[in-house]
């Protein structure tokens, strides 16, 4: 049964950083862990300050405080104690791994459990419900992951047990206060290999974090969100009422025994990454698509013959929004690309190939123009490999942008994409 | 000729050899025998609170990369978790924030992984909320992949610094050492940090010390009395007297000792695979059939030592 504590917080100004924090407690999170780093240190501060490490210093904590207060929230949060991300992603990967409740299926069909949990000790469950546990966030900026690559890529070979782990990225791409530029997008897509979302605005953030938990905690696959840092920092003003599910938040806390997944060694993970790679990653990619919409993402048709398909990703696709509220930005892209079909989308990896063919198959388009941020290109290469597999006839355009090119000024994304 | 089995590829040449390495850690290896003790010392815990079925306390063992790590690989059910190299400690914190009250978390790593990775164990040193055993299999060398140089640690006083309490002990004293552990079990309860470093487990490298230093390691010896031995016998006549009834009898009868100590020597019952570590003196064998002789590593693991005995 659910159990949802609502709490109307007012109106309040809350960042990027912010939303995240929010929608991980939405989620029920019960364990947080980080390692602090400009520009996402918000994120796990929160959590300190809720935890009561550290004192509460802003309204979001001092408010979201008193509810967990109230609630009986359970909340751990080791920040800069963990030394450094990759003790962070390791402390995390064990509060993770503990399995010892269990909640229904929502998104798996009998025969794909079978597949995401036949092989464990979980197997012989009759109604074949998803074995659960402490629900986990680890947070830190860009280089970090570098740090944690050794315990983010083992988190692939210990699937499903590793569903419930969350990881927020804090990228500066363009370096404002780092030493080293570096697109994340990259690593937690083509290397990690996890389902890696881009969020794009302080105002919907916290959904698609608490939907990321609640469809891959269930597929056993860890996810990542990555902010760029124009987002970890803009404010919007919202009215938040906070839902924090007790229910997951209170979950039986219990490690169940099975080390042919846990105990990471040769002839143990040479099948799981055989399985992640050839059958797991079909799977997330349909269960991606059969939950689009709940993901946070948007196709749009403007116009009946549309020849030309847009992908926005990030701040593109914050951007973007604006065409919806201004008839003459509306005309500007009709009048650049003709009828249009438009994907806003947050997704990273995998890209949901079934779909674009779908589109493809479905609308005369000839060019598909990808507007994403970060000189890795993960969106592009992804439908350029996509449409060599599927030999598809229509062309993709990269039209991204490798950073923000200034930096205490905000870019204009719409003009970009309407302009290039 | 060729071979039925294990055809050579076409393209191989005549003389080129793959050599299978079957993963399992030596017969005498101390990592094992502090396994054994770890959850020897767990069952004697509970036996001792008088706990039974559901409300026992349960072991959960998050080591590390390394020989240690091989333990996980058999079906001895003695590693629960092994994730990356130096992350036994930080993990097993990790564990500890989602686990049951009644569940204990031991964490273990080589020495090369606590070099590796001394923050996550000075963080499991510092956090407050939990208590923290951290066993350190320490052979002084990364040797059983090339007899690396380490950097030396002084485990006394780095320990001792990060906040634990520091108890060395001989990895073959298998007796003592679960009695140690019986005891540790309830400091941890009272979030208490010790360090348990099990000085000299390698003992491949010990016996080519002791070889080099013309010592002549004892070994294993069974009595009679062993309930596979006279098992064994038994499966003999039946298969002399009475075959058909061959396939319903068990393999063995016991194995306590081979599949506790993790040891092929009594596994196959063969003291020519004994490294003579001595862990077989102390171990419990429920008939007494079990004895040691000669000198062994349980006794010293310093050759000069081992010389005088
Ligand atoms: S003393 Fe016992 S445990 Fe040690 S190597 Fe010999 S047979 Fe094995
Ligand atoms: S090489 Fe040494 S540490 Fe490794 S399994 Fe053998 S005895 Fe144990
Ligand atoms: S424990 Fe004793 S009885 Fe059992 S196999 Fe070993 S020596 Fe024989």
């Amino acid at each position: 049964m659910e159990n949802i504590a609502s709490f109307d917080l007012g109106r309040m100004r809350l960042s990027g950083n912010q939303a995240i924090a929010r929608g991980v407690l939405e989620a029920g999170v019960r364990v947080t862990t980080g390692y602090p780093g400009a520009p996402i240190s918000d994120v796990q501060g929160s959590f300190e300050q809720l935890a009561g490490n550290i004192p509460k210093t802003n309204p979001f904590t001092i408010r979201v405080g008193e509810m967990l207060d109230q609630t009986g929230y359970q909340l751990a949060a080791h920040w800069g104690t963990t030394t450094n991300e990759d003790n962070a992603a390791a402390l995390a990967l064990g509060a993770v791994i503990c399995k010892a409740d269990f909640k229904k299926r929502e998104f798996l069909t009998e025969e794909e459990w079978d597949l995401v949990y036949g092989d464990t000790v979980f197997a012989k469950d009759k109604e074949k419900r998803i074995p659960v546990g402490s629900r986990v966030m680890c947070s830190f900026k860009h280089l970090g992951a570098n740090t944690a690559a050794d315990a983010l890529r083992v988190a692939v070979n210990v699937v499903p047990y590793t569903g419930g782990l969350g990881i927020a990225s804090g990228d500066d791409r363009q370096g404002t206060s780092s030493q080293t530029m570096q697109d994340n997008k990259v690593l937690f897509g083509f290397h990690f290999r996890i389902p890696t979302l881009e969020l794009h605005s302080p105002s919907t953030a916290h959904t698609t974090v608490k939907n990321c938990y609640r469809l891959f905690e269930e597929l056993g696959v860890p996810f990542a969100v990555i902010m760029n840092y124009d987002l970890s920092y803009r404010e919007v003003s919202v009215d938040p009422v906070v839902d924090l599910d007790m229910e997951v938040n209170h979950r039986r806390k219990g490690f169940t025994r099975d080390p042919k997944h846990l105990v990471t060694i040769g002839p143990h993970i040479r099948p799981r990454e055989r399985k992640f790679h050839s059958k797991l990653m079909p799977l997330f990619k349909q269960k991606i698509i059969e939950n689009f919409e709940f993901l946070g993402n948007r196709v749009t048709e403007y116009g009946t013959e549309p020849k030309a398909m847009l992908v926005v990703n990030g701040p593109f696709r914050e951007d973007f929004r604006l065409v919806d509220d201004d008839p003459a930005l509306k005309d500007r892209l009709l009048k650049k690309y003709g009828d249009v079909v438009v994907i806003e989308s947050n997704l990273v990896f995998p890209q949901p190939g079934a779909l674009y063919e779908n589109l493809v198959s479905k609308h005369p388009i000839e060019k598909i123009y990808v507007f994403e941020e970060g000189y890795g290109r993960v969106i592009y290469l992804q439908l350029l490999d996509l449409v060599n597999r599927r030999n598809l006839e229509v062309k993709i355009l990269d039209l991204g942008i490798p950073y923000e090119p200034r930096i205490y000024e905000r870019f204009s994304y719409i003009d970009h994409i309407l302009n290039v | 000729m060729s071979s039925k089995q294990n055809p050579a590829p076409k393209h191989k040449a005549a003389d080129e050899i793959t050599y299978l390495r079957p993963v399992s850690n030596c017969s005498g290896c101390g990592d094992t025998k502090v396994s054994w003790s770890v959850r020897e010392g767990m069952r004697r815990f509970n036996r001792q609170l008088k706990l039974k079925g559901k409300d026992r306390y349960e072991l959960i063992y998050a080591a590390d990369r390394g020989c240690g790590n091989l333990q996980g690989y058999h079906a001895y059910g003695i590693v629960d978790a092994i994730f990356c190299m130096g992350s036994g400690a930080i993990v097993g914190d990790g564990i500890k924030e989602s686990c049951s009250e009644k569940q204990i978390v031991v964490t273990a790593s080589g020495d090369g992984a606590y070099n590796f990775n001394i923050s996550g164990i000075k963080f499991a040193a510092k956090n407050k909320k939990f208590g923290a055993i951290n066993v350190i299999y320490n052979n002084y060398n990364i040797r059983m992949t090339g007899g690396q140089i380490p950097l030396e640690v002084d485990f006394d006083k780095e320990g001792s610094a990060f906040g634990f309490e520091m108890i060395h002990i001989n990895p073959y004293r298998v007796n003592d050492n679960a009695e140690l552990f019986k005891e540790l079990y309830g400091r941890y309860l009272n979030k208490e940090k010790i360090m348990v470093v099990a000085d000299g487990v390698c003992v491949l490298d010990m016996g080519k010390d002791a070889k080099n230093s013309g010592i002549r390691m004892g070994h294993f010896i069974r009595s009679d009395e062993c309930l596979d031995l006279k098992f064994a016998k038994e499966r003999e006549r039946v298969a002399r007297e009475e075959p058909e009834k061959l396939k319903d009898l068990p393999k063995f009868k016991c194995r306590l000792c081979g599949i506790g100590l993790r040891c092929h020597a009594l596994l196959d019952n063969d003291p020519g695979k004994c490294f003579g570590c001595g862990a077989c003196i102390q171990f419990p064998c429920p008939v007494g059939a079990l004895s040691f002789e000669g000198p062994s590593f349980s006794t010293s693991i310093s050759m000069t030592e081992l010389k005088k005995t």
